[in-house]
């Protein structure tokens, strides 16, 4: 007999929505806010209605005085806007010390301490010192300056970090923004690490609104674009012109210019990761349809795209297929050699190329005409690119050019979202005589445990293991409600403090990857931490690089035959010389 | 193997073979001004040799504290290696090229030779066995490997009732009872695995397709089915044997040169002790 087929309703964007107790009355007193009472609701086409967007896509929150609302560093997924009260964002770089926002403090250990662990490490994995947590815990005299962890009603809000001090923790000044001000938007949608600690100066009453939501309010409420583009060209975009080689050197009134006319442009789903996770067993070829696409090959070259955050997949035709010639990301650019030929030699190449977004990307898109004006005239012609020929044969995906990392390998890496690893551990399986020394160097540094697998996706000889890759779009350290998992201020590892990780997991279900374990923790006799409902307690670990050994990451320096590394794969030329060393 | 190597690699090759030719050279040079002088060259070159033995030993040391800056250990091998071959180098002059007389000579000579032919052996495996790893089929990790194996069996076991419950045919469940669940109770074929046989999985194989005569449509589905556990199967037998051998020949050159530093230096002490003659 044929099994029944199941049926479930498809899903739909709002099944979860970002806040259940939001509820009509609350969208009614939304809408009666400047400048939400301002937004015409028939601008918003019927599948998205602006009351909906409201509804399911915002959050109505209240803060303390002191509560910290973000933290510098974190990777946020929502922006903020001030319905009462007043908050204040701090100046300057690092204004309020890392440990009270959370952070781990990482301190190399001298000689002595790392020659102590072959005796000082305990007999059980995952031991730690209970101590520590209640020290933590225990409140703190008047004037003792610390991070403190209160429980709000609002589930969101959850272990939410109050700063119980705040003149004596501050090291530089701070602004106040009050009611009718966003902030948080460029963070939220450019996909990039706040830039300052913003805590409520008086209880506030705040309307959080997650990217989803924030991008279609952008896109339909121009009084919202306004506001929100003109943050970013004042506070972000000529900066980021900047850092791009071409236009570093532009006299500021042209930057400015060339700024006005730059257009924003969002392609794809910001939560890349959940999508990739269901798909990235699909067929590649249909993957590849479902990559919306930016610029096609063939196309006019009418403009010069600059990835401002996330990834592209760069992609040519070869046959009756694709083939993804290499990958883009966050500060590269694509059109440019197109641009510059049809200027120097008054043609009209098309581009050359497909560029797709790979889930999340955000860019920056500088219309043609304004990069020959302004830009082009002030590169010396020798510097100028040069559009590369058609496909030869040997670019075809069926050789391999010395120096360039082969077509296999690069589909490898973009299909399984590689791409975005800054220190991927990368495996030759034909130098690898599977000894494990390499896991073996890692849990003598880690609690007897070590934080990777020796396992993962493999191409032909060469494995990505089951490592952190310390990622340049970190979606694991989206949502972490304590701020335990950040990316270290010196190096930029992602690193977790063991002390304020609380075992939620939302890091670990975020990772793409599957890099970051929970484990269970024991006190020095090997006994299971039980909570009082006794339960384990469990903790996130994952790789941190060795940051507190002297001697750097263990796995790369214990691997006898040099099988092992640890690779930017962005970094194109050294990740081809490994392969073909 | 040597055309596997890239160029970069084998100019890395060629300069560190010269290096040790030169100091082989060197050192039989030495020996033989040692010899022309009339000095105590057996002395000399003994304890010179014992000094370089536990210089190798100290790999091991090293191995054990990873998280100390001591150099990487894949520089740690490409020295202790050469080094390995120089020390043989450096027997063989100790020794004047002769075998040896008297048993404890013999035992010393003997323990030598096996550390030495054990660490060429490693050597030999540690550069051949890996792509042969690797070509073979999914990459296992060699603990998870009796996991993986009973979880294969369950499969199997699957499929033989699937076959009974579906087919009302025990043509199926009658050869795995016969042949088949011995396959999938424990590791099998070690040795023809070591030896690059492929003979176990065919004659299986063969024996399968004989059995389609007697099955229908739906039982030789299954039978497909079945296959593909045989050669999972398979895969992983190969990746025990080879791992383990990759593993386990440590546990021979670890102890007898544990051995080797004893008896090396109680022949040191010895040689010292009646260095001016009997008394």
């Amino acid at each position: 007999m044929a099994e029944p087929i199941a049926t479930v309703s498809r899903p739909q964007r709002w099944d979860v929505p970002f806040d259940e107790r939001m509820d009509a009355a609350a969208v009614d007193r939304i809408l009666g806010i400047a400048p939400f009472s301002r937004i015409d609701a028939a601008e918003f086409p019927r599948s998205t209605p602006l009351r909906d967007i409201l509804l399911n896509d915002t959050s109505l929150r209240s803060f303390r005085k002191g509560e910290v609302i973000v933290r510098e560093g974190d990777y946020g997924n929502s922006a903020f806007f001030i319905i009462s009260g007043a908050v204040k964002v701090t100046l300057g770089k690092d204004a309020i010390p890392a440990v009270l926002l959370g952070r781990r403090e990482t301190r190399q250990k001298g000689w002595f301490e790392t020659v102590a662990q072959l005796w000082r490490n305990p007999e059980y994995p995952e031991v730690r010192d209970t101590a520590r947590y209640a020290a933590a815990r225990a409140p703190k005299a008047r004037g003792e300056t610390t991070a403190t962890f209160g429980r709000q009603a609002s589930a969101a809000a959850q272990n939410a970090v109050f700063l119980s001090d705040v003149p004596a923790v501050l090291k530089g000044g701070t602004a106040t923004l009050g009611a009718g001000l966003f902030f948080g938007e460029i963070a939220a949608l450019g996909r990039s690490p706040r830039t300052a600690t913003i805590f409520a100066d008086e209880p506030s009453e705040l309307l959080e609104i997650r990217w989803q939501g924030l991008r279609e309010l952008r896109l339909r409420a121009p009084e919202i674009k306004r506001f929100i583009d003109a943050n970013y060209r004042k506070y972000s975009l000529e900066n980021h012109l900047r850092e791009t080689e071409y236009f570093k050197d532009l006299p500021p009134e042209e930057l400015r210019l060339v700024a006005d006319q730059t257009r924003f442009e969002t392609y794809g789903a910001f939560d890349w990761h959940t999508d990739y996770k269901k798909h990235r067993d699909t067929d590649p070829v249909e993957r590849l349809r479902g990559e919306p696409v930016i610029a096609e090959e063939g196309q006019y070259a009418n403009g010069l795209i600059l990835i401002r955050a996330g990834f592209a997949r760069l992609s040519q035709k070869y046959n009756h297929g694709e083939r993804t010639v290499s990958y883009l990301a966050r500060g590269q650019m694509f059109g440019f050699a197109e641009l510059a030929h049809n200027w120097r030699a008054k043609e009209s190449v098309p581009f050359r190329n497909t560029l797709r977004a790979l889930g999340y990307v955000d860019v920056l898109v500088i219309p043609s005409h304004v990069v020959e004006r302004h830009i082009l005239p002030r590169i010396p012609p020798a510097d100028l690119p040069t559009v590369l020929p058609a496909t030869t044969e040997a670019d075809s995906p069926l050789t391999q050019t010395p120096g360039r990392l082969p077509t296999d390998f690069v589909e490898f890496l973009v299909d399984n979202r590689f791409i975005n690893g800054r220190a991927a551990m990368l495996i030759d399986l034909d130098r690898c005589t599977r000894c494990d020394d390499c896991v073996r160097a890692c849990a003598a540094g880690h609690e007897h445990n070590p934080r990777f697998v020796r396992h993962g996706q493999q191409l032909g000889s060469h494995l990505v293991a089951t490592a952190c890759m310390h990622c340049l779009d970190p979606v694991c350290m989206i949502g972490c409600p304590t701020g335990a998992i950040s990316r270290d201020a010196a190096g930029g590892q992602v690193v977790i403090n063991d002390t304020t990780c609380i075992g939620c997991a939302t890091c670990a279900n975020s990772c793409p990857y599957h890099n970051i374990q929970m484990v269970e923790l024991r006190n020095a006799h090997g006994d299971l931490l039980l909570d009082r409902e006794n339960r384990p307690v469990t903790k996130a670990a994952k790789c941190d690089l060795c940051l507190e050994q002297p001697a750097g990451p263990a796995c790369v320096r214990a691997c006898p035959h040099d099988a092992l590394a640890r690779l930017n794969i962005r970094d194109t030329d050294t990740l081809a010389a490994w392969l073909q060393r | 193997m040597a055309a596997t190597l890239t160029r970069s690699a084998r100019r890395r090759l060629w300069l560190r073979a010269g290096l040790l030719a030169a100091a082989c050279v060197l050192a039989w040079r030495w020996h033989h001004d040692l010899a022309i002088a009339l000095r105590p060259t057996s002395v000399t070159t003994g304890l010179a040799l014992l000094g370089l033995c536990v210089a190798l030993g100290l790999f091991n040391a090293r191995k054990k504290l990873p998280f100390l800056p001591l150099l990487r250990a894949a520089i740690w091998t490409q020295v202790h290696v050469y080094a390995g071959w120089f020390a043989v180098f450096l027997f063989l002059l100790h020794t004047g090229f002769r075998a040896p007389t008297g048993a404890f000579e013999t035992l010393l000579y003997t323990v030598f030779a096996l550390v030495a032919l054990s660490g060429v052996f490693g050597l030999w495996l540690s550069r051949t066995l890996p792509s042969r790893l690797t070509m073979h089929g999914e990459n296992v990790i060699y603990e998870r490997i009796p996991a993986l194996r009973a979880k294969l069996q369950r499969e199997a076991e699957a499929l033989v009732l699937r076959s009974v419950e579906e087919t009302r045919s025990s043509t199926i469940a009658d050869f795995y009872t016969a042949r088949l669940k011995g396959y999938f109770d424990r590791p099998r074929d070690s040795l023809h695995h070591l030896l690059r046989s492929g003979s176990p999985l065919k004659s299986v194989l063969s024996e399968v397709r004989l059995l389609e005569r007697y099955t229908n449509e739906r039982e030789r589905a299954i039978l497909t089915e079945l296959t593909a556990c045989l050669r999972a199967k398979e895969n992983l037998d190969f990746q025990r044997a080879g791992q383990g051998l990759l593993k386990y020949w440590l546990f021979v050159h670890i102890p007898i040169t544990a051995s080797l530093l004893l008896l090396g230096a109680l022949h040191g002490l010895l040689v010292l002790y009646y260095i001016g003659g009997p008394r």
